[in-house]
């Protein structure tokens, strides 16, 4: 009998049937998840449904990420609105403004999230929980039908098995690993597919670096992404997470759509160039390239670890005067460690300014975004023209560290320039 | 619902992309989900005159990737305007969810079916069982018609009507006695 990939496995105890790739299903997720920007729409169709209550409230987790500070009356008032939804659904894993922080990321913090989980959602880095090895499917607008009924149909994924090797070198951040991983997997492989990560690599990748790996697929059409779990994931669940965790892993003799073996010791510091997460080149093609803005955060960047690297190559340093400089810590918790050992003050000290956890300008720049013509280099999910604001403004991506460094330059730098120079 | 789809072939290549090729980006900025208004504009990007040449029953013939780009629903809305069949080589993820909540009549992983036909051949296909017949040349070909669930959800007219019918049937369950 063949083998199960995770995601087969997973989708199997959900629905209780014997699936494999291809099958059509309507499995239950454990957890749903919808940001502050969708829950008016999915409470408006739900009324034009004639639903007045959910399928499991309990089961519903809203975070207030897109928009925590209220920058206009429309905010304002939306927020208001979401108490009130909230509140007539009796959902109480509710996360209003300076709680909990990035919904992709705080959850896990927070223990709701479990190797071999099964979770659905509006927004599309849901994926992010593959980091502790669950497995996260988006399902934008039908989230109606999930929250209305209990599921909506899915097709058993396939999967491209990731095998890493090796360990990333000093000032390259798993974001050049992720980067350049999508650029050279391509749409045509991952399409439709569950991209694995796992090998004798991976627990060399911290969970930061997990939640960036797992970030990144989704952007060129795989419908989800997870971690192999091992014991550093037990390590960091047992103390938030109640009740047993048990890890899971692909049979031997599962089918994959493919196994693609990477090495992380080949990786050196990567950007992706305007308009797509996957055009991505070497450090040295775009570098010298004039920025105007910066910015460290997002569901790609949201911990502690990410901005650690950052703030080693700010120490002492202070940013271009031609450059502004945004970081959003991932989460309160984040924020709250990131405080605590000093991590801030470096961002501070160099000309930094700091924002409220969650999706900061990566929420399509409505805080913090770019004019005419401007130049940034962040760490954002997504760079398609338009995305932080001027249509004409162009984004570059790219690991912490390196935009730390760029920042610091005011043009695009390869941050092992500048942490070399400090070395004196 | 009727699965069997006779009239002329549309032939497009691959790469075809939803924004643009198949309909203008602005309708999916305005949400607009009509498919008799979204009809008008079908495949406008690559043939303007495409909408006025089409009749009910004809069918899209097209290669890789089909409805390529940032999945927006309008396209696939077009077709259902124009009660238009499809057969393609491939349709990417987004997409794919898109064709059949629009509700269409489709074919996909069909390879190499772009070789087979020519725009204005006579094609006959039968959307349940997965046969094309190619009437201008006399061939017969057979592909995996889409799973039975998801053909129960375009014999229901696609998402919302497919949901509302859940619905209805959950608040029967609901109300029924023991």
């Amino acid at each position: 009998m063949a083998g199960k990939t995770i995601a087969e496995k997973i989708l199997s105890r959900v629905t209780g049937q014997d699936v494999s790739a291809g099958d059509i299903v309507y499995p239950e997720p454990e957890l749903v998840t919808v940001h502050d920007w969708y829950v008016v729409n999915f409470d408006k169709a739900l009324r034009e449904l004639g639903v007045e209550r959910l399928h499991d409230p309990d089961r519903v987790l809203i975070s207030t990420d897109h928009e925590p500070v209220a920058v206009s009356p429309q905010a304002v008032a939306r927020q208001q609105q979401v108490r009130e939804i909230v509140g007539r659904y009796g959902i109480t894993h509710f996360f209003d403004a300076g709680r909990g922080g990035h919904g992709h990321v705080f959850p896990i913090e927070l223990g709701y999230v479990k190797p071999g989980m099964f979770i659905e959602a509006y927004d599309v880095h849901v994926t992010n929980y593959g980091a502790v090895g669950a497995l996260g499917i988006p399902v934008v607008v039908e989230i109606t039908e999930v929250l209305a009924c209990g599921s909506v149909w899915l097709r058993v994924p396939d999967t491209v098995r990731v095998n890493l090797t090796g360990s990333l070198g000093p000032g390259i951040g798993a974001r050049d690993a992720a980067q350049k991983l999508i650029g050279d997997l391509g749409a045509a492989l991952v399409d439709y597919s569950v991209v694995e990560f796992g090998g004798p690599g991976l627990p060399s990748i911290d969970l930061a670096g997990r939640h960036t790996l797992c970030n990144t697929p989704i952007d060129i059409g795989a419908k989800s992404a997870l971690i192999e779990p091992d014991q550093q994931t037990l390590d960091y669940l047992e103390p938030r997470v109640e009740g047993t965790v048990e890890l899971i892993a692909s049979d031997s003799n599962a089918t994959f759509r493919a196994v693609v073996d990477y090495d992380l010791d080949a990786i050196e510091p990567q950007v992706a160039v305007p308009p797509t997460p996957d055009c991505v080149v070497g450090i040295s093609e775009v570098a010298g390239r004039t920025i105007h803005h910066a910015f460290i955060g997002s569901c790609a960047a949201a911990n502690l670890a990410d901005l650690r690297a950052a703030a080693e190559v700010l120490e002492g340093r202070k940013i271009h005067p031609g450059v502004r400089f945004i970081v959003t810590p991932g989460t309160q918790e984040v924020m709250a460690a990131a405080q605590a050992e000093g991590v801030l003050r470096h961002f501070i000290e160099a000309g930094a300014m700091i924002t409220q956890p969650g999706c900061g300008p990566c929420a399509g720049g409505r805080i913090g975004g770019l004019a005419s013509g401007e130049v940034s280099i962040n760490t954002g999910t997504r760079n398609d023209y338009g995305r932080l604001g001027a249509p004409d403004s162009e984004i570059y991506l790219a690991s912490s560290a390196t935009v730390a460094a760029s920042a610091v330059a005011g043009r695009i730098t390869d941050p092992r320039e500048v942490m070399g120079g400090a070395g004196g | 619902m009727n699965w069997i789809y006779h009239g002329r072939c549309w032939k497009f290549g691959d790469n075809l992309g939803i924004d643009g090729d198949m309909m203008p980006l602005r309708f999916a900025l305005e949400r607009e989900i009509d498919p008799m208004v979204l009809r008008d504009h079908l495949m406008c990007g690559v043939d303007p005159e495409f909408p006025t040449k089409v009749s009910p029953g004809d069918i899209i013939v097209a290669g890789k990737r089909f409805g390529q780009g940032n999945p927006h629903i309008q396209g696939f809305l077009g077709i259902k305007g124009h009660a238009l069949g499809l057969v393609a080589e491939s349709i990417p993820r987004g997409s794919f969810r898109n064709a059949i909540n629009a509700g269409l009549a489709f074919l996909t992983g069909c390879d190499g079916v772009v070789d087979e036909v020519e725009t204005g051949d006579e094609l006959e296909v039968n959307f349940e069982s997965g046969e094309l017949r190619n009437l201008s040349r006399r061939t017969v070909l057979r592909y995996t018609p889409l799973d039975p669930q998801l053909r129960a959800i375009i014999a229901a007219g696609g998402w919302r009507a497919n949901l509302e019918r859940r619905l209805a049937r959950l608040r029967e369950e609901a109300a029924a006695p023991g």
